[in-house]
């Protein structure tokens, strides 16, 4: 029967106690970095890493091992980092669509000189020429109407076209930002194989990725994957970024629409094909929304230049000629609201008279009703431009409920994200605190062994009677 | 002493030599979940080890008093076989004490420098690293 059941020797003991204070060191280091980096943003806690040992058996006694410290391990969840990068992608799209369409919105805003007023100004100009023919200053007041209208038009179109331009020029910087951060990764993966082929721990190096990673998700949807070389990052599309140590520049060449398209390294164009985070964003409202917008607005100006031109055309002017075109529009029709514009002059061009005679108001009311009547898209001027600003307003307001909800979305993983991997002051406080009062126990029961030590041995002594 | 009382002090010196045991193995315990960094099974362990050094005090000043009852009856306390296991078991249990004891003195060294980290709240803590270091510090200290 052993002395001691399934106690070591004194070299086992020995070796556990040096791995002991190793696991000490160890969690020593890692709570300094973590209290040293508590506020740091992006840091993630590091705990000290341990393997079992195998146990030994001497003389059929079965010895523990003991442990070996590893390393120090930086606490990540993999899955969450990527519903983060994911949801930070879409958080961007939704915030650069907001922001685009919030400055869209003001052309489109009753300010007293948006197409709107422009519509009801020249409207009331026609009935007020309606009741007074004769008036030259009614004649000139529907000049002025219909050139404000006019400009209200071009205005309008000119603020979504210079939109369209801010977004345009954001295209460019994203892509060259993308760039930058895709090299400083590529960098990081190479110092962060290296470390780990020395065996060293790359939390740090990890720490900046990520962070990087992050703010690349933040400029263009991306997709992250691990590989023996490193992590590989592409766009949503499959276009390489990184891979590994390597990374893969995109470039911008000015398209025949005069916008800037996005190649990939290999000269590709993956203009189309880019979505999320602020790259998306900016191509999806400068290739897809403001066109629309401007397309409606350019159908608008062109049917109704035409409606109330055939308006005029049936009337005649003051001079007995048959009345001429009021609005120039160009033939293009892509152009079409930022060129309208008021064709004639004089005053006197103006269709008044339905049938020639000197007085007579009677075409005024076809004039009148170009402004009331359906136009080939079936709604009035009105109600179609009513229509836009409808869309406009949705839109903007869609983008803006879709940020909001990413934003709450985002926090809540974000705060997740804190629990597992960010620093928790209390939490390491009530560790020390266990520990600190777990030690003063066992520093009373090593007093107590120690006294037991004399009894034993008079025990022991009792035995010479 | 009756053969009923004579029973009943060696039953108590079996249960003695069985607590040192247990006490040694707990140590054992102890010593490795300090080595773990785990924090729950030192605990679990020190909870075991209160209660089995509380029952060794007990057991300790009930023999105590029987060994005075045996020497004024000149009766030996137990046979020496016993006897002997308890010497052994206790000459143990003492040495790797004395090993916990120290490991308890330099952990307790890294947690104040932790709760002095705490309360600084910035920098690192630089100490010289490395198994020999640390060994030849644990040499001297055995």
């Amino acid at each position: 029967m052993p002395d001691v059941i399934a106690m070591g020797g004194l070299s086992t003991s020995l070796l556990i106690g040096v791995q002991a204070l190793e696991v000490s060191q160890g969690a020593l280091n890692a709570t300094s970095n973590n209290i040293a980096n508590a506020n740091t943003a992006g840091y993630t806690r590091e705990v000290p890493a341990i393997s079992e040992n195998a146990e030994s058996v001497s003389g059929g006694v079965v010895t523990g091992g003991g442990v070996t410290l590893t390393g120090l391990q930086s606490v990540r969840d993999e899955l969450l980092n990527l519903q983060i990068q994911q949801q930070t992608s879409s958080q961007s799209q939704a915030d650069t669509t907001s922001t685009a369409l919030s400055q869209v919105q003001t052309y489109f805003s009753t300010s007293g000189t948006d197409i709107e007023t422009a519509f009801a100004n020249f409207s009331s100009s026609l009935a007020a020429l309606s009741s007074n023919p004769s008036s030259s200053s009614q004649q000139a007041g529907v000049i002025s109407n219909g050139k404000n209208l006019a400009q209200a038009f071009n205005n309008t179109a000119n603020g979504l076209t210079n939109v369209q331009s801010a977004m345009d020029e954001q295209v460019t910087q994203t892509v060259s930002q993308i760039n930058t951060l895709s090299k400083q990764i590529a960098q990081l993966n190479s110092q962060l194989s290296q470390l780990t082929a020395a065996g060293q721990s790359g939390g740090t190096v990890e720490d900046q990725r990520d962070q990087l990673v992050q703010n690349l998700s933040q400029l263009t949807g991306i997709s992250v994957t691990q590989s023996s070389n490193g992590e590989v990052i592409t766009t949503g599309n499959g276009t390489p970024l990184v891979m590994g140590s390597q990374s893969f520049t995109l470039q911008t060449t000015t398209g025949s629409d005069g916008m800037q398209q996005v190649l990939d390294s290999s000269g590709n164009n993956v203009t189309s094909s880019i979505q999320g985070g602020t790259l998306g964003a900016s191509i999806t409202v400068r290739d897809q929304t403001i066109p629309s917008y401007l397309s409606q607005l350019n159908t608008l100006a062109t049917q109704f230049a035409s409606a109330f031109n055939a308006a005029q055309a049936k009337g005649y002017d003051s001079n007995g000629n048959t009345g001429q075109a009021f609005f120039s529009v160009p033939s293009s029709g892509t152009g079409a609201a930022a060129g309208l514009a008021v064709a004639i002059t004089d005053p006197s061009q103006i269709a008044i008279s339905s049938d020639g005679s000197a007085g007579s108001n009677g075409n005024v009311a076809n004039l009148s009703a170009a402004l009331t009547a359906a136009l080939p898209s079936g709604k009035s001027p009105a109600q179609s431009f009513s229509d836009l600003v409808y869309q406009v307003g949705n839109d903007a307001s869609n983008a803006n409920t879709q940020s909001s909800a990413i934003a709450a979305n985002l926090l809540q993983l974000t705060n997740q994200q804190s629990s597992v991997s960010g620093v928790s002051i209390d939490e390491e406080t009530t560790n020390l605190i266990r520990y600190q009062t777990a030690y003063e126990a066992a520093a009373r029961i090593v007093s107590t062994i120690q006294a037991l030590s004399t009894v034993t041995l008079d025990m022991g002594a009792s035995q010479s009677y | 002493m009756t053969s009923s009382s004579i029973q009943d002090r060696n039953g108590k010196l079996e249960e003695y030599l069985q607590l040192l045991r247990s006490m040694s193995f707990e140590l054992e315990r102890a010593m490795s979940a300090i080595s773990q960094n785990s924090i729950q099974a030192l605990e679990e362990s020190l909870s075991n080890q209160e209660a089995f050094s509380t029952r060794l005090v007990e057991l300790a000043d009930d023999l105590g008093q029987s060994q005075r009852e045996t020497a004024t009856h000149r009766q030996p306390l137990a046979d020496d076989g016993l006897m002997d296991h308890i010497n052994a078991a206790s000459e143990s249990l003492q040495k790797l004490n004395r090993r916990y004891s120290a490991l308890l003195k330099f952990s307790s060294r890294s947690v104040a420098l932790m709760v002095s980290l705490f309360s600084s709240y910035q920098g690192q803590f630089q100490e010289g690293s490395g198994p020999r270091l640390k060994l030849e510090t644990w040499s001297c200290q055995m």
